[in-house]
């Protein structure tokens, strides 16, 4: 034990006292804010060729034509957008010949009847405009308490719930407004869903509900639990949750933005200031089809049986059976499917183009890897070569996102070690590189930015000085992050020497990525199978042996400095040139409907929690025959953690778990 | 091991079909089912220590399963991906866990989703799905769409939907 591993903590920390606040005005605008987010439609009918290609090339079936007669008599088909549906991927706007169907910037869609989310041409066709009420009328105390001190049920539904996030970090800081996440369902007034629901998750969801105190709201977040959004087709998701239970608000996007998740706040706080207590109560179960039954626990002399998860404030949806011995672990079974949505048959629906929409949505943690295996892959097939300049895009935007998914991660370490703080710093740090990948990319989370060929965008022309200042901005925070996490006595001695995953036993049950390289395998697809430009670049594979928790988060932190060196690399090398080439080797142009030659392929690439492959195979015709997503999680959580768990204390459980940076969307698939 | 000798020894020894594209990180190989376990035994033993997947192809016009796997050699850098067939009525397969251990967990999804029975393995139960009454949902006979519209009613538009406006409907 050293003194100064006590001492710089506390110092760090106190620097940050007297430094400029990390947290963003709310209202009336914050800075993380650009104008190239794809959000709202604007329709422009006097444009508008009637070609109604936006409407064929919807994943969603959001977009919908109005035929009618103008003054002259003449039959017109208006278009007109269902936001209760939409996913904001911009296809249509690419699509659109003439320019008449454009994407704002504008995020703010919230309603309290999911009806009132159907846009009509008229209303589409007004420049988007937002008036935040007022929360400074007041109406009494016991409305005035009850408004400002929502406290949340912390039940992590589904991928929205990364834009809820900021909410926590230090950038937008929920807590000014009073509200609060909280484990028990019993001390709380709203019930946050974020994003899609499966039927397995939607039995815990009327459980949770059934339990909460009245007066309590239900707040949704996203498209899927209003008409079943992306999976609209999916066998296990359900499609509108208000069937189920009564829902309060219903915010839209996907996910929906931090500052539209902040205006729903404003409208929740407004209402209920004005004495609004929510819906009137109702359970629906289908007949106990989505009831869960109360399971009476086997209780024994010499075994304990608790669940871990998926209403846990460290487990993500995901749910884990753990036998204990007092206080140790002696079996811990992990019982997944809570976000199944079963992407690879859905994809088999979808045309391939249409698919970019799709894949990054498997693990919204780190969706950029997605997009470029599943590119890689139809690459192959199709024979498109990429242009350098794309190859070169595609690496700042994988790594961009690399960096944003280690800093979530080392804030989930430092909330499972019980360091709060350092939670909130180090996502507010993520925010920065959030804001960055919008600008390039035009989306936040998901950045749906890759084609089969190339890139969609090229970047603004004052990107490369932005990216510079804020990758300086993380290099400087970086040795914060040290101080206060792998410098500081207590960090170490909760993470050093816990969760032991020996070298041989990683290569045997195929635990990948960082988990992999701090066990001393020194295997990184970026270097051993080149993929895009990753030959060009120079930089080092992190290999640490120790192989536990500490050695796990330090390769992670690792691997941050390497990403921003990567980066930086590539944009003084950055080619000029095309981004991106539609002309197939064995003749044709690949388009939004267009079909690939039969054949098979397998692209791997190095995500963020390890080796993702995809093996796609085709027929010759728009669509794929068979998609298989191999993600990195599936063998380390299901097969490794149970190992790994055994004779752990049942307070090291979250660290041993978060240390191989889980990601339940990714293995549920 | 060389890689050209590796493969000479599985179209000599095992009758297979090997295919390599331009990719040379990435080989495909086809055999018959009997030899399914036997190549997978040779190519643990030739250094592919790292089972990646297990998973299946439901071709239902020819009425089979393809069944594969997809494993990494460190020494060489090659993924392989071993492939057999097997009828698609009452398919069974002896299973790979004996080789690599997290073959397991693999065929458990595969014998969720297709349907596909592994011989020996020992954890054949529901990993996603919790009272599932429905026909294995990842066969291409079973048509999400169609089960979707009739069980949430929601109606599937091949083409975007046309309204018509109050005065038009008249």
């Amino acid at each position: 034990m050293r003194v100064s591993n006590i001492l710089k903590p506390f110092k760090t920390v106190g620097k940050f006292l007297v430094e400029k606040p990390l947290t963003f005005h709310f209202p009336p605008e914050s800075p993380v804010f650009t104008e190239r987010f794809r959000g709202r439609h604007i329709y422009h009918p006097e444009l508008c060729i009637e070609c109604k290609l936006c409407g064929i090339v919807c994943p969603n079936n959001a977009i919908e034509f109005l035929l009618e007669k103008d003054k002259k008599g003449l039959v017109h088909f208006r278009t007109q957008v269902d936001y209760a549906k939409c996913c904001f991927c911009g296809l249509c706007e690419d699509i659109c010949p003439s320019k008449a169907l454009e994407m704002t910037n504008f995020p703010f869609l919230v309603a309290m009847d999911k009806k009132e989310l159907y846009y009509d041409w008229k209303k589409l066709s007004e420049n988007p405009s937002l008036t935040l009420p007022s929360i400074k009328e007041k109406k009494g105390l016991i409305p005035w308490a009850r408004a400002r001190s929502f406290w949340i049920v912390n039940f992590f539904t589904g991928c929205c719930f990364i834009e809820a996030i900021p909410w926590v970090a230090s950038s937008f800081d929920m807590e000014r407004f009073g509200l609060l996440a909280i484990a028990s369902p019993r001390h709380s007034d709203v019930l946050l869903i974020g994003g899609y629901v499966t039927s397995k998750t939607l039995k815990r969801i009327i459980r949770i509900y059934s339990q909460m105190p009245n007066p309590k709201f239900v707040l949704v977040l996203g498209n899927c639990p209003m008409t079943g959004g992306t999976y609209w087709d999916s066998y296990n998701t359900i499609k509108e949750l208000d069937k189920y239970i009564p829902v309060d608000l219903w915010i839209a996007g996907c996910p929906p933005r931090v500052e539209n998740i902040g205006y729903a706040i404003f409208l929740a706080i407004e209402a209920v200031q004005h004495g609004y207590t929510g819906k009137k109560e109702y359970i629906n179960t289908e007949h106990g089809k989505y009831s869960l039954l109360h399971l009476i626990p086997k209780i024994s002399r010499d075994y304990n049986i608790i669940e871990f998860g998926p209403q846990h404030p460290a487990s993500g949806n995901f749910n884990m059976l753990l036998k204990l011995e007092g206080e140790y672990v002696v079996e811990a079974t992990p019982n997944i499917g809570y976000l199944h949505r079963g992407f690879e048959k859905l994809m088999e629906y979808r045309t391939w183009y249409q698919n970019i929409m799709l894949v990054q949505r498997v693990c919204v943690l780190d969706g950029a890897s997605y997009e470029l295996a599943y590119v890689g892959a139809v690459e192959k097939i199709a024979g498109l070569e990429v242009p350098k300049r794309a190859k070169y895009l595609r690496i700042i935007q994988a790594e961009l996102s690399r960096i944003q998914s280690h800093l979530l991660n080392l804030g989930l370490l430092a909330a499972a070690t019980g360091f709060d703080t350092v939670t909130r710093i180090t996502w507010g740090g993520r925010d920065k590189v959030l804001y960055l990948l919008e600008y390039m990319t035009r989306g936040r989370i998901y950045q749906i930015y890759n084609i089969p060929g190339g890139v969609r965008y090229d970047i603004p022309l004052d990107f490369k000085d932005k990216a510079f200042e804020i990758l300086k901005y993380l290099e400087r925070r970086l040795k914060d992050y040290d101080d206060l996490l792998f410098n500081n006595q207590v960090f170490i001695d909760r993470t050093k020497g816990v969760g032991k995953l020996p070298k041989e036993i990683a290569i045997e049950l195929d635990v990948t990525g960082p988990n992999m390289r701090a066990s001393g395998v020194a295997f990184d697809v970026r270097k051993n199978v080149s993929y895009e430009a990753y030959g060009d670049v120079d930089f080092k594979v992190q290999v640490l042996h120790e192989g536990d928790a500490y050695a796990r988060t330090l390769c992670r932190r690792r691997e941050i400095k390497e990403s921003i060196h990567i980066i930086e690399q590539v944009l003084d090398k950055l080619p000029g040139g095309p981004i991106a080439e539609k002309k197939m080797s064995k003749g044709g142009y690949f388009s939004f409907m267009s079909s690939i030659p039969a054949g098979e392929s397998i692209h791997c690439v190095e995500s963020a929690r390890g080796e993702l492959c995809f093996h796609i195979v085709s027929t010759g015709e728009s669509k794929p025959y068979r998609v298989k997503i191999r993600g990195p999680t599936f063998d380390t959580i299901l097969v490794a953690l149970p190992k790994l768990l055994k004779s752990v204390q049942v307070a090291d459980v979250p660290v041993v778990y978060w240390s191989l940076d889980n990601c339940p969307a990714d293995h549920d698939r | 091991m060389r890689m050209q000798s590796l493969l000479k020894y599985l179209i000599e020894y095992f009758n297979a079909e090997v295919y390599t594209g331009k990719d040379k990180n990435y080989m495909f190989a086809k055999v018959d089912r009997s030899s399914y376990v036997a190549v997978a035994d040779f190519l643990f033993k030739k250094g592919f220590k790292r089972l990646l997947t297990v998973s299946a192809i439901d071709w239902v016009l020819r009425n089979v399963f393809e069944i594969y796997f997809i494993v990494y050699n460190h020494a060489m850098n090659v993924y392989i991906k071993v492939s057999t067939e097997i009828p698609r009525d009452n398919p069974e397969i002896l299973s790979l866990s004996s080789i690599w251990e997290n073959a397991l967990m693999h065929e458990r999804e595969v014998w969720e989703l297709f349907g596909i029975k592994f011989i020996g393995n020992t954890m054949l139960e529901p990993l996603f799905l919790e009272d599932w009454k429905g026909p294995p949902p990842f066969r291409k006979d079973f048509n999400w769409r169609e089960y979707v519209a009739k069980e949430f009613g929601l109606k599937y538009a091949p083409v975007p939907k046309i309204v018509y406006s109050k005065s038009e409907k008249k």
